[in-house]
């Protein structure tokens, strides 16, 4: 076991590591315009949220289309907290998520029987309800004109609202969540849930308890972009409901289908290029949001398996993060318990 | 007649011409998904560029009406056919049953459907700007009728005459032609249809232009009604169309019919009773309602476990 632990394994996360906590930051500060910061901080948010649908439509293959309404709730949530309760980012943080994950729970009990387009149309349902709530229930939300959010980000008393704080402490959650993300899509309960993506008939009949797998899997990725959105709430200082539409949820989808479903580096490169992407042509002007679609399609339709496809991405996960991996006796890993 | 307030009447006959936009709506819907059994995301856009077609022949020609509507159905036409080559025919790679009915083969579509669906929809605000634009106030079909108690508009008539003479069109082209049994045939079973002869790639083309002229004439019958056209009107209907497709069982037309007008209706009442911001949540519930308690649809026959 222990050649498995020599330091070659480990560099690709290490590289990633420094890339977003030392390379980066140094880039943004020499640049010093606070719009970088604010792509920066975007483009981590999104990889949370891709990374967290791809738990429930990568992984385990339920097409989800309403994610981005659970992102709103975990930034409604923060929001509200923030200005009615005067809660700092050290309680909204974790709360949002709960909140997320508790109305994705409740959400999930009548709908989680559904199976594949069924369950696509029942989320997609779900998450106009919930866009329709914060979008009219002006008392509470204060509806099309949003929230104003004064609290910026303060963990544990630490005031860390400036450019660079923020951006440390957006990117150390979004790690954190990821890494964690990680270890569930490759452990042995990740492979439980691609059983019930290929076969949940077969899964079930295997013993695999697949609605309750589903359910779980389900609040979960709630709760990560819950997370997302307590983090976006508290960088900007204002939300609308126009940023958790039916089209934000499209494009978290984009995100992991250009990037390969199944695969959560995937997941990862498909969001920093869907977000990146358009910034970067921003100089064409309103092409940019043509591109997005012509991306998605194009990938479709060339790459089916996406950027970095699913075999791929077990394998370099695999190959690079294999410390903790249980091998067999013919060498082959098989996960995380 | 005054054990009822007219002004029920009056929101019932709204709620109705609005139930018959999203029929014709649902049954492009319907049929697509009849044959393919996949679920199209960008007729909603072909419902825009509908609206966006007759738009311009009104604002460049000013014809009159009923050529709008003729340049809206040829438009959905082309749409129709262009969608189909683009976005689905080439996940169609193999024949065979167990492909074609595959996880992979559906969401492969629905995510291209979905993808050319957002191309359409950011080329058309690059070319129109994402503003409403309003249609001539001579074309608006809204001239108050008075019929009985109620005040009708002119476009409740001509959106119902429309919808009315599309359906009973549909019905003949599907029970007595050549190209709807064809259009049977592959939707009750792709691979039995090719075996007998039956081009189904010619089938699921002339499929998707009927129904795609469908959607192109509701989006400019609800253009000139409401006065209003833009790039992301498709959307709304677009989901109002597939619910009640979903609450008419999927495969079923007259059930899809019959629950878009429900849906039409209830809707105009939710406007009634509580107010328009609340009246989606109706679709929505409706939607999450019959999934749960009647999987097969209100009208469905019983149908295997996709």
């Amino acid at each position: 076991m222990n050649e498995s632990r020599s330091p070659t394994r480990l560099i690709v996360p290490v590289l990633v590591l420094l890339m977003v906590f030392a390379a980066l930051p140094a880039v943004l500060a020499s640049f010093d315009r606070g719009y970088f910061y604010q792509i920066a901080n975007l483009s981590l948010i999104f990889v949370l949220l891709a990374a967290s649908l791809h738990l429930v439509t990568g992984v385990a293959g339920l097409l989800h289309l309403g994610h981005a309404a659970f992102y709103g709730v975990g930034a409604y949530t923060a929001a509200l907290l923030a200005t009615k309760a005067g809660l700092g980012f050290t309680f909204t943080l974790p709360l949002s998520g709960l909140v997320a994950a508790l109305i994705a729970f409740l959400v999930a009990l009548p709908t989680m029987r559904l199976v594949s387009i069924y369950f696509a149309v029942a989320t997609l349902a779900i998450g106009q309800m919930l866009y329709l709530v914060m979008l009219n229930w002006v008392d509470f939300t204060k509806g099309p004109n949003g929230i104003i959010v004064t609290k910026g980000l303060n963990l544990f008393g630490f005031d860390l609202s400036g450019r660079l704080g923020t951006y440390y402490t957006v990117a150390a959650v979004v790690t954190l969540c990821v890494i964690a993300i990680g270890r569930l899509s490759h452990s042995y309960y990740g492979n439980a849930l691609r059983s019930i993506r290929e076969d949940d008939q077969c899964a079930d009949a295997m013993g695999v308890r697949t609605v309750r797998l589903k359910m779980e899997v389900f609040t979960l990725s709630a709760f990560f972009a819950g997370v997302a959105g307590s983090l976006w709430a508290h960088m900007t200082g204002y939300i609308s409901p126009g940023d958790f539409k039916f089209s934000e949820s499209i494009l978290i989808l984009a995100m992991i289908v250009v990037g390969g479903l199944g695969s959560l580096p995937g997941a990862i490169i498909g969001a920093l290029l869907l977000i990146l992407l358009p910034e970067g042509l921003r100089g064409m002007g309103d092409f940019r949001n043509v591109m997005v679609g012509v991306v998605m399609f194009l990938s479709i339709l060339f790459l089916p398996r996406g950027l970095l496809g699913e075999v791929s991405a077990l394998k370099l996960v695999r190959q690079q993060l294999n410390a903790a991996w249980r091998r067999t006796d013919n060498g082959i890993g098989i996960g995380w318990r | 007649m005054d054990f009822i307030d007219p002004y029920y009447l009056q929101q019932l006959a709204i709620g109705l011409s609005l139930g018959m936009t999203y029929a014709l709506m649902a049954i492009g819907f319907t049929l697509i998904f009849g044959v393919l059994n996949v679920v199209n995301f960008a007729h909603g856009e072909i419902y825009t560029l509908g609206a966006f077609a007759g738009l311009v022949l009104i604002t460049a020609a000013a014809p009159p009406i009923f050529a709008a509507i003729f340049a809206a159905l040829a438009i959905g036409a082309f749409a129709g056919f262009s969608l189909e080559r683009l976005a689905f025919k080439p996940f169609r790679r193999f024949t065979d049953e167990a492909s074609l009915k595959s996880r992979a083969m559906r969401e492969s579509t629905l995510l291209s459907s979905l993808a050319v669906s957002i191309i359409v929809r950011e080329g058309l605000e690059i070319v129109f700007g994402s503003q409403m634009r309003s249609v001539p106030f001579e074309y608006l079909i809204n001239t108050p009728v008075r019929v009985g108690p109620v005040i009708l508009v002119t476009g409740d008539f001509i959106i119902f005459a429309v919808s009315a003479v599309m359906l009973i069109g549909l019905q003949y082209l599907l029970r007595r032609t050549r190209v709807g049994l064809s259009i049977r045939a592959v939707s009750n079973n792709p691979l039995g249809a090719k075996y007998v002869g039956i081009d189904t790639d010619r089938t699921i083309i002339m499929t998707f232009v009927v129904g795609s002229m469908m959607g192109a004439a509701a989006g400019i019958l609800v253009g000139l009604y409401y006065g209003a056209i833009f790039p992301a009107m498709g959307f709304v209907p677009g989901i109002k169309a597939f619910v009640a497709m979903v609450m008419g069982g999927l495969s079923s037309i007259p059930g899809a019919v019959i629950s878009a007008l429900i849906l039409g209706v209830a809707e105009s009442m939710a406007t009634t009773f509580v107010s328009s911001g609340w009246s989606d949540m109706v679709a929505y519930g409706f939607l999450i309602l019959t999934l749960i308690f009647f999987p097969s649809g209100l009208f469905g026959a019983g149908r295997e476990r996709v």
